[in-house]
């Protein structure tokens, strides 16, 4: 009992903050409907401003979210801009071949810039927290509470403020939301940008869990991926519940199966779910419907 | 003014030729290490210790007056591996490989110069299955994977058990193991040690090194209850794998790593002080000088001071090990040559008889060729790569197993519960 | 651009063989037997897998619309299928490639029932995660694949091993499955088969209304395309002769399947071809000059080239070719 409690809460744990690291990613598919392949490189180059705000200026790594969440955004829009605008009225592959070949170049450019060595911080608590028998990871705890607050507070900005509405409109109709005059290339540009910010955000609460070098995106961006389709393509609560459920599942079967089979049977459930539900858990109906000539 | 311009032309040609003339041509070998990608940073550490190997013999006026000359190749995956080292053996017509850190890159580049009747010095690639291919032309100095799990064993049933102050029939022993080639290879070795020496292991798995949460496989060893964990792994699932023990609580009386993982120097500057008392089997990264030949021991000094100064920190024992390798195929392999060619060196390479001592990291040299009686096909298994066994302190690292080569005792047996660390 | 029949044209074009596809296919020829040296001759050998490869990807991938990130998996199927039943059971290769293509095309059917009626990033996503399942039970099941340490195969020349001394063999063996994919694609460009593909490519609702059934028609190019790739996944491991799970079907081994017609031109016959002509050679060259001066520059360097060919070449080489000749045409 305590171990299948210890098993599923640390599921839950590790899962939200998968989801954390998976929000950026799901809006910027919901809305401009791409899937940005350089993902993990952006969680890499997050981490490796986290670590040089905690290394270098002696910050604590969840305020070091102050630098790294703006210089995030700042980035993605820059790669918007240069990358993603000039591929968006071109043939599907196009911007995945862009961005997948940013990925290569954003790991190999780190490699140039900062070695293979690993680098990390070192750890913000001293103590794990204890419900009982069961231990978790003060920052993992810190983590968990950050992003069911970040998922909150974006629920409610895309409902209640004229930006997120707008953005909403643009998810739901391209071509009526422009026609209401908005401007939708502005939106795709902001979308990327917050996009990118959250994955600087995600990246200051990994950094004190995770190890940060040139390849740290190959290991989260299949588990990012997942989530993002299992919660429903632009769905962030579903993101949230997508990456719980990786969470677990990854738990669980690596407990009570092999811990070599772990990373399988999440990949297995995405494929029953796609199977079943193709629209995700808590997708739009006829979100995968969205064929690659849109 | 044509007819001048062509003279002065010629001559300077035939200045040049001349002075190479004078001058001998280089022996040319091809190194082939991952320097991108996800090995790069024990392939870069290893590279740099091969290249302090070539400077040091370059400077001591090269092989019988010739110089060594590296080329190297990015062998960053094994299908590169195989490409680059067809290039270097068909463009640039190199004779001798070296390298190649991995066991995967190691079989591919072993591969790809047995095609070839290249002659290929292999120095850290450990897996059994890199000499068990019938090739004639492939030596593997460093010790092969079964070596590192025989040296935990042993330590364990040496030294651990006393220690512990339980018989070794009654010990609990738990072995991890990733599940890519060196793992698997050194995981296998230990399960059939362990069975041939009737001790029982009360937790057995492989994991996926890229595993990003470790929570179950902790908890899982948490509930095996064992005295002694024996693990196998890469630098960042080490270092999440410690943490994630610390968190859980989980405490053993010792924890043996194997190699990469749990050598790394930086292991220290990941997880802080959370190493001292974690023994590693590996390859020595310093052992104890008494046992190095005199003349050993200062080529071992030069090399750490030198290493220490270019990378800011010792060598781990793959790099220490890369060193060694190439050192003993500078000293004690390419002086004897007189063609160079493949077979000549296979020759001399089997008739070596090296005492433990004789190489930098406490290595012998004495190849199997085809008699292993285990496995008929085996071929360049060095049988006398000392693997041993070293522990973390706290002002570094120390080799404690076996008593030959130990610096120090094993201190902090049995391992403070994580509150005392 | 309409072609009258028996006119041989100059730039390629749906159907018919043209002088360009004609001078091209000569050259292959020249470069199988030509006395170069062998360092290029192992570029040329690759730069002819890889093409074939790319082919076999395009049946599905350009001319369906079924992006698949996951033809690694086929890949795989193939060089595992053909390799087992060499080392095992001392089978050769010259059968077992066909049992390669074969297992490669059931696992093709397979893959349609789970996630053929799905699109765009769906598709592919779903695609990437099953060539995972295939890679981690590939690396788990020892027994059979030789997990982890992989499987090797002997490098003695034996040409019933399908193993060759001399490079003008593999390359004569890949030049032939580039041929075979490369007349695949043909057939189907000319044929009413290619049309149904095209429709329900470009318009799902209206081919299903002229009495197509789309789920059909992509099932079997997915199945075809499995196939080629599988024997081009034998191909590569008796050329290779080591097959390490991890690095057989790896996403980067799929991404690469995709890249190739995407560069070239996707769903034109010759596109892959193209594309794998250029970047096969250009990732070679370009990490034998710099791959050891500085760690990692040539990737760099190779991905920044890459961002800007698919952004200022959307429609590949195929389609800037065919652009160039249409404006010379206009003139004359």
């Amino acid at each position: 009992m305590t171990t299948l409690g210890q098993l599923v809460l640390s599921g839950i744990f590790i899962g939200a903050i998968y989801a954390l690291m998976s929000i950026g990613l799901t809006l910027i598919f919901g809305v401009l409907r791409i899937v940005n392949f350089a993902h993990g490189e952006f969680l890499m180059l997050g981490m490796y401003g986290a670590w040089a705000m905690t290394r270098l200026l002696g910050l604590n790594p969840y305020l070091a979210m102050i630098a790294v969440v703006p210089a995030m955004f700042l980035f993605g829009g820059l790669v918007y801009r240069l990358i993603v605008s000039p591929a968006l009225d071109k043939p599907h592959l196009v911007v995945v071949f862009a961005t997948m070949g940013l990925s290569i170049f954003m790991q190999n450019a780190a490699l140039m810039l900062m070695s293979a060595d690993l680098f990390d911080i070192p750890p913000v608590f001293g103590h794990a927290v204890t419900i009982g028998p069961l231990y978790f990871k003060a920052e993992l705890v810190v983590g968990f509470v950050i992003t069911v607050i970040c998922t909150l507070v974006l629920q409610w900005a895309l409902k209640s403020t004229y930006l997120g509405k707008a953005i909403r409109a643009t998810v739901q109709d391209r071509e009526a939301a422009m026609l209401m005059g908005i401007p939708v290339p502005r939106i795709f540009l902001i979308t990327f940008a917050g996009g990118s910010a959250l994955v600087g955000l995600a990246a200051c609460v990994m950094m004190p869990l995770f190890s940060v070098f040139p390849t740290v995106g190959l290991n989260f961006v299949l588990i990012a991926f997942v989530i993002v389709v299992l919660g429903g393509m632009g769905s962030i609560s579903g993101a949230l519940i997508g990456g719980i459920c990786v969470g677990i599942v990854q738990s669980l079967s690596s407990y009570y199966v092999a811990p070599a089979f772990g990373q399988m049977f999440f990949f297995i459930l995405f494929l029953l779910v796609m199977i079943f539900r193709p629209n995700g858990l808590l997708g739009q109906k006829g979100a995968a419907d969205i064929g690659i000539a849109d | 003014m044509h007819y001048w311009l062509k003279l002065l032309v010629g001559v300077l040609a035939a200045t040049m030729f001349a002075a190479a003339g004078f001058a001998q041509t280089p022996i040319r070998i091809g190194v082939l290490l991952p320097l991108t990608g996800p090995f790069a940073k024990n392939g870069i550490e290893n590279w740099e210790a091969m290249k302090i190997a070539r400077d040091m013999i370059n400077e001591r006026g090269g092989i019988n007056g010739r110089k060594i000359e590296y080329l190297e190749g990015d062998a960053t995956s094994p299908a590169a591996a195989i490409s680059e080292t067809e290039r270097l053996i068909t463009k640039e017509g190199i004779k001798i490989t070296t390298g190649s850190f991995a066991s995967p890159l190691a079989i591919a580049v072993s591969q790809a110069a047995e095609r070839h009747g290249v002659f290929h010095w292999e120095t850290t690639g450990a897996a059994e299955i890199i000499t068990r291919r019938g090739f004639k032309h492939t030596f593997q100095v460093g010790a092969p994977a079964r070596k590192y799990g025989q040296a935990a064993v042993d330590f364990i049933i040496d030294d651990l058990a006393k220690r512990l102050n339980k018989p070794v029939s009654s010990l609990r022993i738990a072995l991890l193991w990733e599940n890519r080639a060196f793992g698997k290879s050194v995981g296998d070795g230990i399960r059939a040690y362990t069975g041939k020496k009737g001790i029982k292991l009360v937790y057995d798995e492989g994991y996926d090194q890229f595993s990003t949460d470790m929570t179950p496989i902790v908890q899982k060893l948490k509930d095996s209850k064992p005295d002694i964990v024996i693990a196998i792994s890469f630098p960042n699932d080490a270092i999440l794998f410690q943490r994630k023990a610390k968190e859980l609580n989980f405490n053993v009386s010792a924890f043996i790593g194997v190699s990469a993982g749990y050598s790394s120097p930086d292991l220290r500057a990941s997880i802080g002080n959370m190493v001292n008392g974690i023994f590693v089997a590996d390859f020595p990264p310093k052992v104890n000088p008494n046992v190095l030949k005199p003349e050993v021991r200062k080529i071992a000094d030069e090399f750490y001071k030198r290493y220490e100064k270019k990378m800011g920190r010792p060598p781990a024992g793959h790099a220490t090990a890369g060193f060694s390798a190439i050192w003993a195929l500078f000293t004690d392999v390419l002086p004897k040559a007189k063609t160079f060619e493949p077979d000549e060196l296979r020759d001399i390479a089997l008739k070596l008889d090296l005492p433990e001592g004789s190489l930098v990291n406490g290595s012998g040299i004495k190849f199997t060729n085809f008699d292993w009686p285990d496995n008929p096909k085996d071929a360049g298994q060095n049988l006398r790569a000392s693997i041993g066994v070293w522990q973390w302190t706290k002002g570094g690292n120390e080799e404690v197993f076996p008593p030959k080569l130990a610096t120090h005792e094993p201190i902090m047996v049995p391992l403070p519960s994580w509150d005392k660390r | 651009m309409a072609q009258s029949p028996g006119r041989i044209s100059l730039a390629p074009a749906r159907g018919t063989l043209s002088v360009f596809e004609i001078a091209l296919l000569v050259l292959c020829l020249v470069l199988v037997v030509a006395p170069i040296p062998q360092n290029l001759q192992d570029i040329i050998v690759l730069t002819f897998l890889w093409a074939g490869l790319a082919t076999a990807w395009n049946i599905a991938g350009g001319y369906t619309g079924l992006i698949s990130f996951g033809h690694a998996a086929f890949f795989g199927i193939g060089a595992y299928t053909s390799t087992i039943l060499l080392v095992r059971m001392n089978v050769t290769p010259w059968v077992g490639i066909w049992c390669g293509g074969l297992l490669a095309a059931f696992c093709g059917a397979i893959l349609a029932v789970i996630c053929v009626r799905l699109r765009g990033p769906f598709f592919i996503l779903s695609t990437l995660a099953a060539a995972e399942v295939i890679r981690i039970a590939a690396l788990n099941w020892s027994s059979l694949t030789g997990g982890p340490e992989g499987l090797a195969i002997s490098p003695a020349a034996d040409p019933v091993n399908m193993v060759f001394a001399s490079k003008h063999a593999y390359l004569a063996l890949m030049l032939g499955y580039l041929l075979l994919s490369y007349a695949l694609t043909k057939l189907i460009d000319g044929s009413r088969y290619g049309y149904y593909l095209f429709a329900a490519r470009d318009d799902e609702d209206a081919a299903s209304a002229a009495g197509v059934n789309p789920l059909a028609v992509r099932t079997v190019a997915l199945m075809l395309s499995a196939a080629l790739t599988g024997i081009g996944g034998s191909l590569f491991a008796q050329y290779f002769l080591y097959l390490d799970p991890t690095f057989v079907i790896s996403p980067e081994v799929s991404f690469q399947f995709a890249l190739l017609p995407a560069v070239g031109g996707l769903g034109t016959a010759i596109g892959p071809v193209l594309g794998s002509f250029l970047i096969t050679p250009m990732s070679e060259l370009l990490r034998s000059y710099l791959g050891s001066k500085v760690a990692g520059l040539h990737l760099a360097i190779y991905s920044a080239l890459l961002i800007v060919v698919v952004l200022y070449f959307p429609s590949g080489i195929a389609g800037a070719l065919s652009g160039l000749s249409r404006r010379k045409g206009g003139k004359s």
